[in-house]
């Protein structure tokens, strides 16, 4: 059995790509089984996807804990602790990172001793689509090179799972096309199937339950979500220009978060700890003064403190 | 008669200071929060908010709190009621000399449409008939969204949800009309009901301002367009609201007393101009138009303008 561990921000296509590759294994006549981490995964939050691939039935269920191939649709999820990508991986794992750096550059600056291996797949889908967008069919092509599927059951399994998006039929093809030339950009490294996980048995623990006046979850503080960033849920920073700026307020108006104050010459400020990078500033901007620059790694990316 | 704003003339009237401040779970993009943010820009501190359970859950996730003020989770069917218990813990204390009059804080329901128009309707309309003080703002993404987007009362015929997808038995994925939780809301005969989109900050504003005069229900109903569940890029959340209020399909009203006012008459543009940025939408346009379903669509509008100036 093979099992890729997928994670991404919720809206990149992690849980897409899980399925693509799900469905392409399918259809070269394996058993298959996917699924996405359920939680209160939002857009631009951690999310994690399992896929496990077999000749024979699966009866394993539940998170992947010891992945084969590990899919991680954002290098700035590395940072980020509440993702946990690394966990359960060793030397003998597969990963591979949607990264502007080269699996050397990135092996050097992470502790993952086992095989590597990049592609900028949010720069071909820039490039490609001329805007940002979910990066499921790169995700789930580049997965199924790796774990040795063939491009045309790939080329099937995008139209299946992209149908149900809603989306046009040329857009579909569009991804497609661009998804079999990362299948074939990617520099493969071997993905070796892992024997069968040994699961721990698990000791059933009963809970002692305090009388809800005591035993509720409660909240003695005032406005301290702020200790959470968001920043690091960003894949585009919103960017003042300051020339261009006509100090209308709209960014401070329309900004869902409330990241965005205006300064005493109604220049905007963004609180970059937190602002989430949904864009909507960039759109309403009339002047054009708020533009929309890629998060880089080794750039200006957030950190979690 | 035009509807003049008496408060909010110019947007640099919005209020600097935050009440909903950065760091909650909500997705990026998302227009519930963006309503509430600037609702909560006139409704300021002073707030004992009581969430129905839903995406605003996120809000106050343990142990985090966006809010100087309080904050309780209720179960989707019981917010309202809730409200009445905290309404009527603050007049006891208040009755007791425990809290002095000028503390006293206004108590605002925080519900999805899936609480909304459905599973707290009776608790609704129970508090309203029972005349409670309170706030009632409805943050309506037409969907059960927290769960993943799937059909409620709220959503329109012809998107398509998890639960009413596009099929060969309906075309059109939701088949049901929007359920007129406004009028439903009206026929209590409450003080204050207003629709509010957030494209629309100084109506917004505005009508935040006039319901603080009424005691009583006062009951709001905010377009918060999903990027997640309605499949469009979070940028575009703005863009969406302002076609959903230009095409007419959300239009801007109050009612003081049962009393309706259009807030603001858009010149209307085809409701087409709005579906087409929506991913839920699209099986209406690919791979075959659906000419019967958009036409249905666009009537229903016509119609409901029609009996507006008539
Ligand atoms: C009685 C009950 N049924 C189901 C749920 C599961 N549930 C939690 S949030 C949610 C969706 C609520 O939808 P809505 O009120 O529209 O709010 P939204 O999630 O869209 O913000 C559901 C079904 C629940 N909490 N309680
Ligand atoms: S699913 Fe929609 S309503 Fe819920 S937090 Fe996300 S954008 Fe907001
Ligand atoms: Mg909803």
């Amino acid at each position: 059995m093979q099992a890729v561990r997928f994670h991404g921000r919720g809206g990149q296509g992690a849980k897409t790509a899980s399925r693509i590759l799900g469905t392409a294994a399918f259809l070269e006549g394996y058993q298959a089984q996917d699924s996405p981490i359920y939680g209160a995964e939002r857009r631009g939050a951690p999310v994690a996807a399992f896929t496990r691939i077999a000749k024979e039935p699966i009866r394993e269920r539940g998170l992947i804990a010891r992945p084969d191939l590990v899919v991680i649709a954002d290098a700035s999820l590395i940072d980020d602790p509440a993702a946990r990508v690394l966990d359960g991986i060793d030397e003998r794992t597969a990963v591979f990172v949607n990264s502007s750096l080269t699996a050397e550059q990135l092996g050097a600056q992470t502790s993952h001793a086992g095989r590597l291996t990049t592609l900028d797949l949010t720069d071909i889908a820039l490039q490609q689509f001329g805007k940002r967008g979910a990066i499921s069919a790169l995700l789930g092509a580049v997965a199924g090179r790796l774990v040795g599927l063939r491009r045309e059951s790939i080329h099937e399994a995008i139209a299946r799972e992209l149908a149900d998006f809603g989306l046009a039929a040329p857009v579909i093809e569009r991804n497609q096309t661009v998804a079999l030339q990362c299948y074939d950009a990617v520099r493969t490294v071997s993905v070796v199937a892992g024997a069968p996980q040994p699961i721990a048995p698990a000791q059933l623990q009963v809970p002692t339950y305090e009388p809800p006046t005591r035993g509720t979850a409660r909240i003695s503080a005032a406005a301290n979500s702020v200790l959470r960033e968001t920043g690091g849920w960003r894949t585009f920073r919103p960017v003042l220009v300051p020339d261009k700026c006509n100090g209308c307020w709209l960014c401070f108006a329309y900004c869902p978060d409330g990241v965005i104050s205006m300064n005493k010459d109604d220049r905007p400020v963004i609180d970059y700890d937190h602002c989430k990078g949904c864009q909507i500033c960039v759109h309403e901007c009339p002047t054009e003064a708020l533009v929309a620059e890629r998060e880089k790694e080794g750039a200006v990316a957030w950190k979690a403190k | 008669m035009t509807w003049q704003r008496e408060t909010f003339k110019k947007i640099k009237q919005i209020p600097r200071e935050e009440h909903v401040l950065p760091g909650t779970a909500l997705c990026a993009g998302c227009g519930g929060l963006e309503a509430l943010r600037l609702a909560a820009k006139v409704l300021g501190d002073d707030v004992v908010y009581v969430n129905a359970a839903g995406c605003f859950t996120m809000l106050a996730a343990y142990p985090f709190t966006p809010f100087k003020g309080s904050w309780l989770y209720t179960t989707m069917g019981s917010a309202p009621a809730g409200a009445q218990g905290v309404r009527d813990a603050l007049d006891v204390l208040i009755a007791k000399g425990r809290l002095p009059k000028e503390e006293d804080l206004k108590v605002v329901v925080l519900g999805g449409d899936g609480s909304t128009y459905d599973m707290a309707l009776s608790s609704t309309s129970g508090a309203i008939t029972r005349k409670l003080d309170f706030y009632y703002f409805c943050y309506d993404n037409e969907a059960y969204g927290n769960t993943g987007a799937q059909l409620s009362p709220a959503t329109p015929y012809g998107a398509r949800t998890t639960t009413s997808p596009c099929s060969l038995q309906h075309p059109s994925g939701t088949t049901q009309e929007k359920k007129d939780i406004f009028e439903i809301w009206r026929a209590h005969k409450p003080p204050y009901i207003a629709t509010v989109a957030p494209r629309y900050p100084l109506d917004l504003e505005e009508k935040f301002a006039r319901a603080a005069k009424f005691t009583g229900p006062k009951l709001f109903l905010a377009l918060s367009a999903c990027p997640t569940g309605w499949l469009y890029d979070p940028g575009e959340t703005p863009e969406v609201a302002k076609l959903a209020v230009e095409t007419g399909l959300w239009p801007l009203k109050e009612a003081i007393n049962g009393e309706v006012t259009h807030t603001y008459i858009p010149k209307r543009k085809p409701v087409e101009e709005y579906l087409k940025l929506q991913g839920r939408f699209r099986h209406l346009f690919e791979p075959t138009r659906q000419d019967d379903a958009i036409r249905h669509i666009q009537a229903r509008v016509d119609e409901y303008w029609q009996q507006v100036k008539g």
